[in-house]
């Protein structure tokens, strides 16, 4: 049992903005009170208490970013050393962590919940062992399935219905907790080399199927499916100048439908060209806030290295031949595939100035702080472990001048961000870490601190260095267990991993198999994960 | 590659012999999505330094000279760049210029690529760099048409082991913890050069045999140093070492997960109980006597700074 | 001047990346004594294998076969280092000023990714020399190694600037992707120059050509005599006379870029 006091508690899903107040836990959970011996009191004043933050999208685990850790050792040699100790395993930190320090890194910053963004169903199982290796967090993972050629197929057949099935048998086959649609059709059209552009344009080797239908006939599954998250989507045409009008359009098409959109930032160029690309943060922000059934998370770049891994080959190729720097691609047989470049962001580039300044420009544009959450898309706009660099500028709107008065002069016509002069408050932060991902990814016992919550609590000194503050939690509790004291790691804890039963006819299965059989290189009885591969499985049945 | 590869190259190797499924299940036989002709609608190139059993499965048959691939695959990458190149030395590597500029043509002209290449090319003369040229090449093709890569692995989860190693500390192979944190340096830290050296001074083996394979001071070396095995069966490594300790054989008795060479992870259903403990509870008992030790690395560690 | 002599030979490999000009320049006898270096995974103070005569000085001399002792003079800026004897890899890595000066043999990976400082190898050398690690982009971006005897694989790799010269015969990949700089050899195995953007190697003696290097023309290139006098005060000795013989020059490499230059001397006669 556990009392924290004297701490100014940030609990913005209960509406408490600061107050000083006792927050107890016990058995792992939030309670109303604690009584009788044994209680630790931990003394937090001077100290702000905040629900464990919640990533509602990185990469930290799987094929893709297996293949991004074996090709960057040089950025391993440069990145923090984790060194082996009794309580600790060995691990280095840098753009692609290794697991055991994506979970040390994690708990540094005061988060406990992770969802993993990008998940194969033929490599799932790779992606739960890597997860099982990441302590101090709980999980989740997004099962990719917009290039799924199968359920294309059936879209192509307009079997909407038996589609809806097979996506609800493959997220329970791959044990996840959510859909994802990466550049829908785009990374089928890679397999021959080819992307997919233009919504309403058929996908190389289909008639009937565009992106636009695949986006929107997805979208009404995950709905009338009842998933907790709704379909988390990275729309076409990423990174390339003028997309804000595929991006609207998107948003357009999902006609009412929830969706979650990935990474905003790289969706919201003007532009016809990289001579000429701007931001339409003020464009997208307008649209958007105007939808309520979306959210969407950041995906704020920061200048320094970076590696972009994404499902969207079409996209890495391109980043390859443009910067001639290293490139890595896979294909996933049927399903979908990935894309490795390692980069950097320079504030002497005007590309990478006006991206940097889009990022913040969403944070402090869309109104409502519960529908757009901090991420960089880690690693591709920069890596997690920097998040607290984003809360100082978002905060401090003088130190946030000084670094625009860093960028190069032309890039100051391209952006909005000069004009801006929000600062968010510590309760707004706490929603866009935590209240707000947790809302999105329809965990109701995260990401506040109400009775029944899951005890992820994290105490950070009330520092005007922002940065500062949120990089070094003083404390840091999960499950109720104190993980982190005055900023050493104590305590190993296992995560535990969120999986989502969805209901389903069961005979789509006789339907798929003789198709697996057909197209797929490996026995259909291998393909779905064994639950015993999940470590700490935390079902959640719906529908 | 089954759905959509209609050309396939396989470089060094000889899958016939040594992954006896791949042309049936994956490459040439099957009637795949894309390619429903099968068999018909692919060309098999096979570029290897002798006609090995794999010959008579192929279309084209190119016969490089032995310890030439890195001249010819360097060769290759100027021409899909129309860049010149000097005839009479490309001739020195057993292949004319007009064969490599028509499979150049080839590559190009097709619909979807792939390059396996094998032993003959990563542990030939040039080694790293050998695999490095056709993934460069790969890669160039990219330009043109769909292509992709990849290489042949050996026998054993080589790529498991290559894939834990990754997420674990990093790097794939070659690692080194002596330092308390993982640190990657192929000729330093890599197995053969570590033991011919004798730069260690104990060694556990799981899954492997150097005491067959290794050149004869690493084989001295494993004889002078506490050597320990675990396997199956007794090894020729067995008989240099201090202790054998007999396990379950994985996939037979012992469960876990086994990479495909394309790295898609399947799951091990053993089927025969086996007396023996596995690897895997070895390795736990091992560790947890370990524990028991003062830990070795000093509270106060540092990295000496460079100035 | 500080003195160390190595007492016996380690059992396993030693890291001392302590020793360096840099580390020791203010440091006091005993404080010398008590600096890390590391037997296999084991911390372990100087003095338990060398004997430590002086302090504060940036003249660093070491004693005996130090061939598996492993960083010395790492990220060195200033000073002298004097090894009589061998020493082990990754000597002078990272190095940025300061001289480095052994008198027999030494292991892979000297000078890599230095950007100044001169490094000279009374006997043989490996392989790496001034390269880049393994997947990094760029090696030396400058600075001088001179090799007496002869080297091993990937001399050079990716470096950007600098000069490294091997007097005796080098192995396959000398200047391997290399960027710039200049690299002059006594001679190669095979694929000098591979994939080659930048950059001029000198061979003084025939070398096999990969076919993707062009003839160009038989001179005897200007800069060459000035750089000659350069060279000759570092006790490389470089033949540029039109009586002695021409220097045959290929471009390359054409699956990279043509911009890099191979200089091959033909001697007259």
């Amino acid at each position: 049992m556990l009392r924290i006091t004297g701490g100014r508690v940030f609990d913005p899903a209960n509406d408490i903005d600061g107050e000083v107040r006792d927050v107890c836990i016990s058995d792992g959970r939030i309670v109303a009170e604690v009584e009788g011996d044994g209680i630790r009191t931990i003394d937090a004043s001077g100290m702000v208490v905040f629900p464990g933050g919640v990533d509602v999208h990185t990469h930290v685990a799987g094929g893709a970013l297996n293949f991004a850790r074996a090709m960057t050792p040089e950025n391993h040699r440069d990145a923090a050393k984790f060194t082996h100790s009794p309580e600790l395993r060995a691990g280095v930190g840098g753009t692609t962590p290794t697991t055991f320090a994506t979970g040390y890194l994690y708990a540094g910053l005061g988060y406990t919940t992770v969802n993993e963004a990008a998940v194969p169903v033929l490599s799932a199982r790779h992606t739960h062992e890597e997860l099982r290796d990441t302590p101090l967090v709980d999980k989740s993972c997004c099962v990719l399935m917009a290039n799924n050629e199968i359920l294309l197929d059936l879209l192509e057949e307009g079997e909407t219905e038996r589609a809806k099935h097979l996506l609800a048998w493959h997220l329970w086959a791959a044990k996840g907790y959510g859909v994802k649609a990466v550049n829908p059709g785009g990374v089928t059209a890679w397999k021959w080399g080819k992307d997919a552009k233009v919504l309403s344009e058929p996908v190389e080797g289909y008639s009937k199927v565009t992106p636009a239908k695949i986006i929107s006939s997805m979208a009404a599954m995950v709905d009338e499916l009842k998933l907790p998250h709704p379909m988390h989507l990275h729309c076409n045409n990423l990174g390339a100048p003028g997309n804000i009008d595929t991006t609207i359009e998107t948003m357009k098409v999902l006609g009412g439908h929830r969706a979650h959109m990935a990474h905003l930032q790289f969706h919201s160029y003007g532009g016809d060209d990289w001579d000429t690309l701007r931001s339409e943060s003020v464009q997208l922000a307008e649209f958007f806030n105007g939808q309520p059934n979306l959210t969407a998370d950041a995906g704020a770049i920061l200048f320094g290295d970076s590696v972009t891994i994404t499902a969207d080959g079409p996209w890495q190729h391109l980043l390859y031949q443009l910067t001639g720097r290293k490139w890595g691609n896979l294909d996933v047989e049927n399903e979908t595939g990935c894309g490795v470049v390692p980069y950097t962001y320079k504030g002497t580039n005007l590309v990478n100035a006006v991206q940097w300044a889009v990022g913040l420009e969403l944070l402090l544009l869309i109104d409502d702080p519960w529908r757009i959450y901090l991420t960089t898309d880690h690693p591709n706009g920069a890596c997690f472990w920097r998040y607290p660099e984003i809360i100082q500028l978002l905060m401090n709107v003088e130190f946030r001048r000084e670094c625009i008065a860093k960028l190069p002069e032309k890039a100051l016509e391209r952006i909005h961000l000069p004009g801006i002069e929000r600062e968010y408050t510590l309760s707004e932060i706490a929603i866009i870490i935590s209240a707000g991902p947790a809302r999105a990814l329809g965990m109701p016992q995260k990401g506040h601190l109400g009775i029944g919550a899951d005890a992820d609590v994290a105490l950070y000194n009330d520092d005007p260095d922002r940065e500062r503050m949120f990089g070094h939690p003083r404390y840091l509790l999960k499950g109720g267990e104190v993980v982190v004291e005055e900023g050493d790691i104590r305590k190993m804890v296992d995560g535990r991993e969120l999986v989502v039963r969805p209901a389903y006819d069961e005979s789509i299965e006789e339907y798929l198999r003789p198709l697996f059989e057909q197209y797929y290189t490996m026995s259909f009885d291998n393909y779905p994960v064994e639950m015993e591969r999940i470590e700490g499985a935390d079902i959640r049945e719906c529908g | 590659m089954k759905n959509r590869a209609d050309f396939i190259i396989y470089w060094g190797g000889n899958p016939a012999d040594c992954h006896p499924l791949h042309f049936s299940r994956y490459t040439l036989i099957p009637k795949g999505k894309h390619v429903p002709e099968g068999r018909k609608g692919r060309t098999m190139v096979l570029v290897d330094v002798r006609e090995t059993p794999s010959a008579k499965h192929a279309d084209i048959l190119l016969q490089v000279k032995p310890g030439k691939d890195f001249e010819v695959v360097t060769t290759l990458r100027a021409l899909v760049k129309n860049q010149p190149v000097d005839a009479a030395r490309v001739a020195e590597t057993g292949l004319t210029l007009e064969q490599l500029q028509d499979l150049v043509d080839r590559m190009k002209n097709a619909r979807f690529g792939v390059i396996f290449f094998g032993m003959g090319v990563s542990m030939t003369r040039g080694k790293h760099m050998n695999s490095a040229a056709i993934l460069s090449l790969v890669a160039e093709l990219n330009a043109f048409t769909k292509f992709v890569s990849m290489p042949m692995r050996g026998h054993g989860n080589v790529t498991g082991a290559d894939v834990v190693m990754r997420w674990t500390t990093g790097f794939p192979f070659g690692v080194s913890l002596s330092r308390g944190y993982p640190r990657f340096n192929p000729g330093e830290f890599s197995t053969i050069d570590v033991l011919v050296r004798g730069d260690n001074d104990a060694t556990l083996v799981l899954g492997a045999d150097p005491g067959a394979t290794m050149p004869q001071p690493a084989i001295d070396h494993l004889s002078r140093t506490p050597t320990i095995v675990l396997d199956p069966k007794l090894t020729h490594t067995s008989r240099l070492a201090r202790v054998h300790i007999t396990t379950a054989t994985t996939g037979i008795s012992a469960d876990g997960t086994v990479y495909r060479m394309d790295e898609i992870p399947l799951p091990l259903k053993p089927i025969l109980k086996s007396p023996y403990p596995t690897d895997e509870e070895v390795i736990h008992r091992i560790l947890e006597k370990v524990k028991e030790k003062p830990a070795w690395t000093p509270a106060s560690f540092k990295e000496v700074p460079c100035a | 001047m500080i003195t160390l002599t190595l007492k016996e030979q380690p059992g396993v490999p030693i890291e001392a990346e302590a020793l360096s000009p840099d580390v020791v320049a203010e440091l006091g006898h005993d404080e010398i004594c008590a600096l890390p270096i590391f037997l296999g995974k084991r911390q372990l103070r100087l003095d338990e294998f060398f004997e430590v005569e002086g302090e504060a000085s940036e003249e660093l001399e070491i004693r005996g076969d130090a061939g598996r002792i492993k960083w010395l003079g790492r990220g060195m800026t200033r000073g002298h280092l004097n090894i009589d004897g061998n020493a082990g890899m990754h000597l002078g890595a990272f190095m940025k000023g300061g001289t480095i000066e052994v008198s027999g043999n030494v292991s892979d990976w000297i000078g890599a990714e230095m950007s100044g400082g001169y490094i000279h190898i009374g006997g043989n050398a490996g392989g790496q020399i001034g390269a880049a690690y393994r997947g990094s982009l760029t090696g030396m971006t400058d600075g001088t190694i001179v090799v007496e005897g002869s080297a091993g694989l990937e001399v050079g790799m990716r470096m950007k600037r600098g000069t490294i010269v091997v007097k005796g015969m080098a192995k396959d990949f000398t200047g391997l992707e290399m960027k710039g700089g200049t690299i002059i050899l006594g001679g190669a195995e095979l694929r000098t120059g591979a994939w080659m953007n930048r950059g001029t190697i000198i061979s003084l003696a025939p070398i096999p050509l990969l076919p993707t290097f062009a003839y160009n023309c038989s001179y005897n290139p200007i800069f060459l005599r000035i750089y000659a006098r350069e060279l000759a005060a570092l006790g490389v000795s470089v033949p540029f006379e039109e009586s002695e013989g021409t220097y045959e020059l290929y471009s390359g490499d054409a699956a990279v870029s043509r911009k890099g230059e191979l200089l091959i001397w033909k001697p007259a006669g």
